[in-house]
């Protein structure tokens, strides 16, 4: 053999090993932990605080020197996990190869009648004495009716009976590990052939690109149209309910239509995908804006319903009347107190109110008006309900593009579906020799014995049965 | 309210545990029935309570789907104790065994306690949108179910140390009796938080003992510990007489804590990562984050299949595989309270 051969079979035979998997499995487990203790992207000073919590200043420096050494700050994009990755799968690649043609091997070979001695080296044997010699159909019955695959073989020493049931199954380990393969090739392809971002939309406008984690602008190739954004709250709470962004997209100009519909809807839970680029409702926040219009109902005397929307400081029209209204000023949520007294009560748009000034003549008021205070919306010159500020809000949306999902998906899937089997339709094989009228059972170095042990108590108390 | 009747159940598995003591001491059957039967108790209880609570959710949310009781730290800890006690029973009836009830019921009737403690909110929360996903509910159920049976190997691998170590200088002896020694000081550390605390949602856990802002009390408390460590490593020898007087076959033991992993991790693959993965998939738009506590998760599963593999490839025997098995549950319970108590992240059971 040649030096390179050796070589060549020394490295091989490294990658086969399963201490290999071992020491990765700690190696792999140790960094990630790491990783959550010590934060993660954040500025160098943070990290030096968070040392100083345990340590001196100078030492905290010096592991603040040895962490930006390692990357222990940004543990999960690091060189070192991602070669530990690396080399955990061409651990299971170099394992399967190794040991996948053995398996098949064993399938194929003819089963023989093994000798004495091997028997009776078996960790798990047991005999009855007093047996019927023509108990050997009735075993071979017994264990085909539990879905055993029986050989009999006239020996020497007597009669020879192997089952073995489920043999198969020591297939699915390989479907497992090829699922890891197919779900860390998955999040290469997304690493590489995707991205991620986010867009705020003010509502009533619309933008074409979404901008990186990173900063840069990614163009989408199409508009995403944000007609409305709402947060509805539970009854008399500020717990929210649901985070709604009606959305359109418009591409060349031209509005797309979905099942029919212009609108789209995206919740928490509920993203929306187009042309593969999929939008999650992230955030949403307060920007007023100079279209952003404030919304009312006007009830008249004979409680006909107008609708009114003005600009801040804009001068309307009460219908009907010669009274000239504006808006003020305006809170996102208004509460009244004990005493009567306004306040403020949340940054969030819980109950939004404006302070209207009417004005008849020279007669000037000024009125409170809350969304969710009908007493509020009684003037002295009719019924006025506020009911939203709209071009106020943004609504965040996540971006992301990701042509590796569906190899995660289908990995995960591989996954479940092999260690299921794996682990519980497990491989049982039995010997039993009958010589004269003894009979023994053997289960080999069986990985669980006393499963098989089990199997084989119930088998003799069944023959036991059907001697008496 | 469910949340009181569920503290009942607690106190009744609490009652089980002296009855499971005195039949192991007695081996009277009558003793024996009689501590099944109360446990079966707590869990109707339990079970009873959790009802209870659906109906208090539903009211609220309007929704079957909507209202299982496992959407806060609170809820979680209370249905990882059903279930529990429920695999427990399940094991009792199947293999004809109660030696392991002591510390099912112990194991759970403390969990329960926890909540007493930890200063979670025990009342009815509407849901916030990110938790209203049936990959959400798939998720948490089935992770819980999965931390029950590591729970049960748990049990059953300590039990299995003990019993088979007798060297004092061997590491698992020293292992084993300093992990007994803080569960119970635990224990007690527990009862004294909640007698000190006036208002149960203050009450912090060791905020009475080692992590008292008097620096003396938390010496002694320290102290006291590391004597109750060197007390169960001086006595841990009787422990381990008495079990083995008992008559528990170790390979049963083994057997079991094998059964709890081979059941529990292809679940909590399957219910943990894969059903977590898709519904950060579409609450957040990323099925992996790297977020302590999806982090703690694939740590927790690659010490089991460090496990399997130790096992079955490297044909580990014995208590060697039993360690690993108690260091996985370890793990668990830090993936599952500790990424809570002590880092950040983005998962709202952190938020109590
Ligand atoms: C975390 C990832 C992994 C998981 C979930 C996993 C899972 C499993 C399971 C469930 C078994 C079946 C054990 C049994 O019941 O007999 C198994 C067997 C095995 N695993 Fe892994 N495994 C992983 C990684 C690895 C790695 C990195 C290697 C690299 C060498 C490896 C090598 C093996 C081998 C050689 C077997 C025995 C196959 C046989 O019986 O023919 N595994 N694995």
């Amino acid at each position: 053999m040649s030096k390179i051969d050796k070589w060549n079979e020394k490295i091989w035979s490294f990658f086969a090993s399963v201490d290999l998997a071992i020491a990765l499995f700690i190696f792999i487990s140790t960094g990630a932990a790491l990783g959550t203790i010590i934060p993660q992207q954040s500025e160098p000073e943070m990290i030096v605080r968070f040392f100083s919590n345990f340590f001196s200043p100078t030492t905290a420096m010096k592991a603040y020197e040895i962490v930006s050494l390692l990357d222990l700050n940004n543990v999960y994009h690091s060189w070192w996990f991602t070669f530990l990755l690396f080399m955990f799968a061409l651990n299971l690649i170099v394992c399967s190869v190794e040991r996948l043609p053995y398996l098949l091997k064993s399938f194929k070979t003819v089963s023989t009648a093994l000798p004495v001695e091997v028997l009776e080296n078996m960790p798990f044997k047991k005999k009855i004495e007093n047996v019927s010699p023509d108990v050997s159909h009735k075993i071979s019955e017994i264990l085909k009716k539990k879905g055993f695959t029986v050989n009999i073989f006239e020996t020497q020493d007597g009669i020879q009976i192997q089952g073995r049931k489920w043999s198969k199954t020591r297939l699915a380990v390989y479907l497992t590990h090829l699922s890891i393969l197919i779900i860390l090739s998955g999040t290469l392809i997304g690493t590489f052939f995707g991205f991620r971002g986010s867009m705020n939309i003010i509502e009533g406008r619309g933008l074409n690109f979404a901008i990186s984690d990173s900063g840069k602008a990614i163009p989408l190739g199409f508009e995403v149209r944000c007609d409305r954004f709402e947060v509805e709250y539970y009854e008399n709470s500020s717990i929210p309910k649901a985070y709604r962004s009606y959305i359109r997209i418009l591409e060349n100009g031209e509005v797309i239509k979905f099942n029919g519909k212009e609108n789209v809807v995206i919740e928490v839970n509920q993203p929306f995908s187009y042309k593969g680029i999929t939008f999650y409702q992230a955030s949403y926040g307060f920007q007023p804006s100079e279209h952003a219009e404030f919304r009312f109902s006007y009830f008249d005397h004979n409680n006909m319903e107008h609708n009114i929307s003005a600009k801040f400081e804009e001068k309307f029209n009460i219908p009907g009347t010669s009274v000239k209204a504006s808006v003020i000023d305006f809170s996102p949520a208004l509460g009244i107190d004990e005493q009567g007294r306004l306040f403020n009560m949340d940054t969030n748009m819980i109950n939004p109110a404006v302070l209207v000034r009417f004005e008849q003549g020279d007669k000037k008021t000024e009125q409170w008006i809350l969304t969710k205070i009908p007493e509020t919306w009684n003037t002295p010159y009719g019924k006025l309900k506020f009911h939203e500020i709209w071009g106020a809000q943004f609504t965040g949306l996540q971006v992301r593009k990701d042509p590796g999902v569906p190899l995660i998906y289908i990995g995960s899937l591989f996954l479940c579906v092999g260690l299921f089997i794996s682990l519980f339709l497990r491989p049982v094989t039995l010997f039993a020799k009958l010589s004269k009228n003894r009979l023994d059972f053997y289960c080999p170095s069986s990985k669980v014995s006393s499963i098989s042990e089990k199997q084989i108590d119930k088998i003799i108390n069944k023959l036991k049965g059907e001697k008496v | 309210m469910s949340h009181q009747i569920i503290s009942i159940a607690g106190l009744i598995y609490i009652l089980a545990m002296p009855i499971y003591i005195v039949y192991i001491l007695t081996k009277n059957n009558k003793v024996g029935y009689g501590a099944t039967f109360t446990l079966t108790i707590g869990a109707v209880v339990q079970i009873f309570g959790f009802i209870q609570r659906v109906i208090e959710m539903y009211e609220i949310n309007h929704s079957i789907m909507r209202s299982i009781p496992i959407t806060n730290l609170y809820e979680s800890l209370i249905f990882f104790a059903l279930c529990l006690i429920v695999g427990y029973l399940f094991i009792e009836w199947k293999y004809k065994k109660k030696s392991l009830g002591v510390f099912a019921s112990l194991i759970a009737g403390i969990t329960i306690g926890l909540t007493d403690v930890l200063g979670v909110t025990k009342e009815v929360q509407p849901l916030v949108p990110a938790l209203k996903s049936n990959w959400l509910l798939a998720h948490v159920t089935l992770s819980f179910i999965s931390y029950a049976a590591f729970g049960i190997s748990f049990i059953t691998g300590l039990l299995h140390i003990i019993m088979e170590s007798q060297t004092k200088k061997s590491f698992k002896y020293i292992f084993s009796t300093t992990l007994l020694a803080f569960i119970v000081f635990m224990f007690i550390s527990v009862i004294i938080d909640i007698l000190n605390g006036s208002n149960p949602k203050n009450v912090k856990i060791f905020h009475s003992t080692l992590g008292n802002p008097s620096t003396f009390i938390s010496l002694i408390s320290w102290m006291v510990l590391i004597a109750f460590i060197l007390t169960a490593w001086k006595f841990g020898h009787l422990l381990n007489k008495t079990l083995n007087s008992l008559k528990i076959d170790s390979n049963f033991l083994e057997d079991l804590t094998y059964k709890g992993i081979a059941f529990g991790f292809p679940i909590f693959t399957i219910g943990g990562l894969v059903f977590g993965a898709i519904w950060a998939d579409q609450a957040w738009g990323r099925y992996w984050g790297w977020d302590p506590k999806e982090t703690w998760s694939l740590i927790t599963w690659f010490v089991y299949a460090f496990y399997l593999h130790a096992k079955f490839i490297r044909g580990w025997r014995g208590t060697k595989t039993s360690v690993i098995a108690v260091i996985g549950f370890i793990v668990t319970i830090f993936t599952y309270l500790g990424v809570n108590l002590f880092l950040s992240g983005l998962h709202s059971y952190g938020s109590m």
